[in-house]
């Protein structure tokens, strides 16, 4: 199928939040997508990269802060009634029952009476949940769930079917049941749907679904790069052609997640440190080790380790902060220092967590204050401090890592009940006011 | 295809023959009917200075039942004022801005001291019918009730998963249909459980609500309350009993006809869909009902009668669809536009501003008229009704805190007596209160301390129920961690039990202290066997003030103790409560 003309179209698209404790988040910068008839759009990105809230301002369940939403060149007014959508939790009504989860949608598009209960039949039909009318929620497993959501969205027969991670709360085997069967229901021309726009985290199931893939860089959202992917379906997940489109998307996506170092020009520039833990630091150098010269590429260990790749990247990029891990292109690669730390016992391990901890910027800045004031500081301080510097990071996520890793280094401790945060600064010094 | 809109159950039509279950639903129905039309009457009886109570044991079971209608009638109130105000509060920010606090303080104060103004201002509406008295004791009953609906309403819509209303919203559904079939049905449990709470709060106050007097005057009304305090004044020992027996029977066939069954049919409505919450509660009534017939033919006529209006109404459907839209542009319109939203605001603030104003004078014109005297008396009666609130929290801690340890621990003793606590909790305590007081004489102790005593009797239940359902929460490996390393009892009691406890005693004395400060009014001012025994406090400054329609006094009594309530609840009980939970809260 080849894609038609423009359905939905993102024109220079912002989307501002204000968090529960008044910093301003950019979800969205100056976005412009267009998506066409007969086409399967994917949206991959790092978590926080805006692509939900693009898809939440497709189907016109928010109004963009800025720029517009188009629908067959007419702006968006109110709920998109040609979309159906369909949620990675699933959003079912547990106290209706499988049909009438399905016949959600009829009423209000005017399918009544009997009308309405083919409608419904033949959307259960399509799903294969046949003989499951009456259950309710409840009662189903978790691939049983998501085959009602597609029902519901298919029962409306919309033009697009929007999907939020649709796979996302499956097992495994079960998403990957469920992923073949809604290509057949898009190439299925008696299903009505005929454009797909899914957001997924899973490269495989970008290039399983998609002709298309968007991914979106973060803070804030935006689009880095768009990819074509002309495999013909049905798609054969170990063919070589397959292969080599997920290792293109793997490098786009590498660029993205593991930007290459800030030139040495800008030394000073505050970095923040990723949301990571200490253990999944030491996991990260303890797997390297075991591999022959201590490097993979980013999406091989995420694999490995059975974690996602944002969040590998993530820890990818806590570790290279520390100087354990160099990045070149998409392989990580342990460094002499790095080796090193893993061989010291554990006393040894935090002396030098600490030496490199207090070189970097974040942590330096956050020592410096505690210094000037005479080594304790009030929570609200350090929060107030960082959403300064970080404006687009929750304040409170930087916070929670900056003291697990403080606490770790014994660089810092935090006294939760009165809310500051202290500094411990000489080794001698930390173990006299460390809490029997 | 098989038929989608109903169970299967019902497609064989051999439903005719009507079962035992279905006489007795029948006769239930009738028996309500008669109970409406007949308080209905009373409703329109001309006004009899002093209603004659009828002390027969053979009038008993009527009274019991106007009694029981009040309740039901202010609890329906209670309902819509419910679901009208939490939709209210969690849709608009503005809204949410005003009426949380009013909510805090209206469910704060003493109600009770508002009787004598709407009882004199609905009887002067409603001058020669018994109606303004009775609009005045539902309306009470109404304020004991509503405030923890509208509370459990507003907070299970601002709980609402967001995905369940992007669906209900990709779905097209009107905000009527997302009301009912989304946002009542997920907040069904807590109106359910909280109901409950309701109703037996609607009843503490059940005395003075049916006999009050104001001045010289004598307000009364024909119910199970008002033949309690009859039965007192005359020092009538077996209608005192009496009476107690029909509450207690009225309780317990309200718990198991009505509260019962709906608690076992609101677990459907259960968000969570986590496996092992399937509760083990079952009502012999649901099952009852589930099993006749009547019900599934109810369902068959109502649908059929819901389609003859649709069919009815269908005329007036098109003229309606393109009239709505226009009638609804102008206030969008101007809801839309930032200045005349602006505007909207504007003016709503200043009538808010302009009403609280005008109130604050109007308390201000009363209170100007106390004397020196009386404020000091207002100051030390204060201060005496505080100290034994205070020691009515600490006495009731005493008991129902390791009372609440042991019952928690043994799910097997929880699941017995939990029933039995819930009805002996519904009971109004002040109907006790002048049996209690006649005992204490006995044995020489006065009304000083004996109504800290009766202060203990009206707030005890709060804390031992939420201790109660706080160790029974606590995680299975937790108990069996502390039986795993062998924790002699006293260790595990400090280290578990009861900070796992802790949480949940904070809002117990909250809500315990809220009882104590309500019951002072009736606690120390009390008419027992045709004495009246009065001691110094803050309640019985209320009472007398009442009493003698001291208008001025009554409101400065009612003034202070809201201050001190509200007061303290802001700066003690609020701190103590987020400390409680971030240092002893079991969610990480």
């Amino acid at each position: 199928m080849t894609p038609g003309e423009v359905l939905l179209e993102a024109q220079q698209v912002t989307q501002r939040f204000r968090l529960p404790n008044g910093q301003i988040l950019e979800a969205l910068r100056q976005v412009s997508l267009a998506v066409r008839e007969h086409e399967v759009v994917a949206l991959v990105g790092p978590s926080g990269c805006g692509k939900s809230t693009l898809l939440r301002l497709f189907a016109g369940l928010s109004q963009p802060t800025e720029g517009s939403v188009r629908y067959r060149g007419r702006p968006l007014d109110g709920v998109l009634s040609a979309a159906a959508m369909v949620f990675q939790s699933f959003a079912l009504l547990p106290w209706l029952t499988v049909a009438a989860n399905v016949a959600m949608g009829l009423e209000a598009r005017g399918v009544v009476g009997q009308a309405r209960r083919d409608a419904v039949a033949r959307a259960i039909n399509l799903v294969g949940l046949d003989g499951f009318e009456q259950a309710y929620p409840r009662e189903l497993s978790g691939g049983m769930k998501q085959r009602v959501g597609f029902a519901r969205a298919l029962a409306v027969a919309p033009e697009i079917l929007l999907m939020d991670e649709p796979f996302g709360a499956l097992d495994p085997l079960t998403a990957e049941n469920l992923r073949s069967q809604v290509v057949d229901l898009w190439r299925d021309p008696s299903t009505g749907v005929n454009t797909l726009v899914v957001v997924t985290h899973s490269v495989e199931e970008a290039v399983f679904l998609a002709g298309r893939i968007v991914v979106f860089g973060s803070q804030p959202g935006h689009v880095r790069e768009e990819l074509s992917n002309p495999l013909p379906y049905p798609r054969q997940e170990r063919s070589p052609d397959f292969e080599t489109m997920v290792d293109r998307l793997h490098a786009i996506l590498t660029a993205t997640l593991l930007p290459e170092p800030a030139p040495a020009a800008t030394p000073q520039r505050l970095i923040p440190f990723p949301r990571v833990h200490v253990s999944e630091v030491t996991g990260l150098l303890d797997h390297l080790l075991t591999r022959p010269d201590g490097k993979g590429p980013v999406f091989e260990l995420a694999e490995d380790l059975g974690v996602d790749y944002d969040r590998m990247s993530a820890v990818v990029r806590g570790a290279e902060q520390l100087g354990w891990v160099t990045t070149p292109g998409d392989i990580v690669q342990l460094t002499a220092a790095g080796r090193e730390v893993m061989a010291m016992d554990d006393q040894a391990r935090k002396d030098t967590t600490r030496a490199r901890l207090s070189k970097q910027p974040l942590f330096a800045r956050v020592l410096a204050m505690l210094r000037e004031s005479e080594g304790s500081v009030e929570d609200e301080e350090v929060l107030a401090d960082l959403t300064i510097y970080f404006p687009f990071i929750p304040a409170d996520s930087l916070f929670q890592t900056i003291v697990e890793w403080g606490r770790y280094a014994e660089l810092l401790d935090h006294k939760a009940d009165a809310a500051r945060l202290t500094l411990l600064e000489s080794p001698e010094g930390a173990s006299e006011s460390r809490p029997a | 295809m098989k038929p989608l809109r109903f169970p299967p159950l019902l497609a064989p039509p051999a439903i005719r023959r009507l079962g035992l279950a279905d006489v007795a639903i029948l006769c239930l129905l009738g028996g309500a009917i008669a109970t409406v039309i007949a308080f209905a009457r009373e409703f329109e009886a001309p006004l009899r200075q002093v209603v004659q109570i009828d002390l027969r044991p053979a009038a008993l079971p009527k009274y019991t039942l106007y009694s029981l209608t009040r309740g039901v009638l202010a609890l329906a109130i209670s309902y819509l004022f419910a679901l009208g105000f939490g939709w209210a509060a969690a849709k608009s920010r503005t809204a949410e801005r005003l009426l949380l606090p009013l909510l805090d303080i209206l469910q704060s104060i003493p109600v009770l001291g508002f009787l004598p103004g709407l009882v004199l201002g609905l009887m002067s509406l409603f001058p020669t019918r018994n109606m303004g008295l009775e609009l005045a004791a539902i309306l009470m009953i109404f304020t004991a009730q509503a405030w923890n609906l509208a509370l459990s309403f507003y907070n299970s819509l601002k709980s609402l998963p967001d995905p369940l209303r992007d669906a209900c919203r990709v779905a097209g559904w009107r905000a009527s249909r997302t009301f009912w079939q989304l946002e009542v049905p997920a907040a069904a449990q807590g109106l359910v459980w909280n109901g409950m709470l309701s109703m037996a709060g609607g009843w503490f106050f059940l005395m003075v609500n049916e006999a009050f007097r104001l001045g010289d005057r004598d307000f009364r009304l024909p119910g199970i309350g008002s033949y309690m305090s009859v039965a007192l004044d005359r020092g009538d020992t077996s209608a005192m009993a009496l009476a107690i027996l029909a509450m207690v029977v009225m309780i317990v066939c309200v718990d198991q006809l009505l509260w019962r069954p709906l608690v076992v049919w609101v677990e459907k409505f259960r968000l969570d869909e986590t496996a092992g919450g399937a509760s083990t509660a079952s009502s012999w009534m649901l099952d009852f009902l589930r099993l006749a017939r009547l019900p599934r033919r109810a369902k068959l006529f109502r649908r059929r009668a819901y389609l003859t209006a649709r069919r009815a109404t269908r005329p007036f459907e098109r003229p309606w669809r393109a009239a709505t839209p226009v009638i609804l542009r102008g206030p969008r319109l101007a809801l839309e536009n930032p200045i005349t939203r602006k505007v909207a605001a504007l003016l709503f603030g200043a009538a808010v501003a302009a009403v609280a104003l005008a109130g604050l004078w109007q308390l201000w014109l009363l209170l100007a008229q106390l004397g020196r005297t009386e404020l000091g008396q207002l100051a030390s009666s204060a201060a005496l009704t505080f100290a034994r609130v205070m020691a009515a929290v600490v006495l009731s801690t005493a008991w129902a805190l390791p009372a609440g340890v042991v019952i928690g621990r043994s799910p097997r003793l929880a699941r017995a007596l939990q029933p039995v606590i819930q009805v002996v909790a519904s009971f109004p305590a002040p109907m006790l209160f002048p049996i209690v007081i006649l005992l204490f004489e006995r044995i020489g102790v006065g009304l000083g301390i004996g109504a800290v005593a009766l202060m203990v009797l009206a707030g005890q239940w709060y804390i031992l129920f939420n201790v109660i359902s706080a160790v029974a929460a606590i995680p299975e490996q937790l108990k069996d961690a502390a039986a795993a390393f062998q924790l002699p009892p006293v260790a595990r009691w400090r280290t578990l039990y009861l900070p796992a406890a802790f949480p949940a005693l904070v809002t117990g004395w909250v809500t315990a202290a809220g009882g104590a400060w309500n019951g002072s009014i009736v606690a120390e001012y009390i008419e027992a066997g045709g004495t009246l025994r009065v001691t110094r406090g803050l309640g019985s400054l209320i009472s007398d003030a009442t009493a003698h329609a001291n208008f001025p006094l009554l409101a400065g009594g009612i003034a202070v103790m809201s201050v001190m309530v509200v007061g303290w609840n802001r700066l003690v009980w609020r701190s103590l409560m987020v400390w409680a939970q971030t240092r002893f809260g079991l969610g990480q």
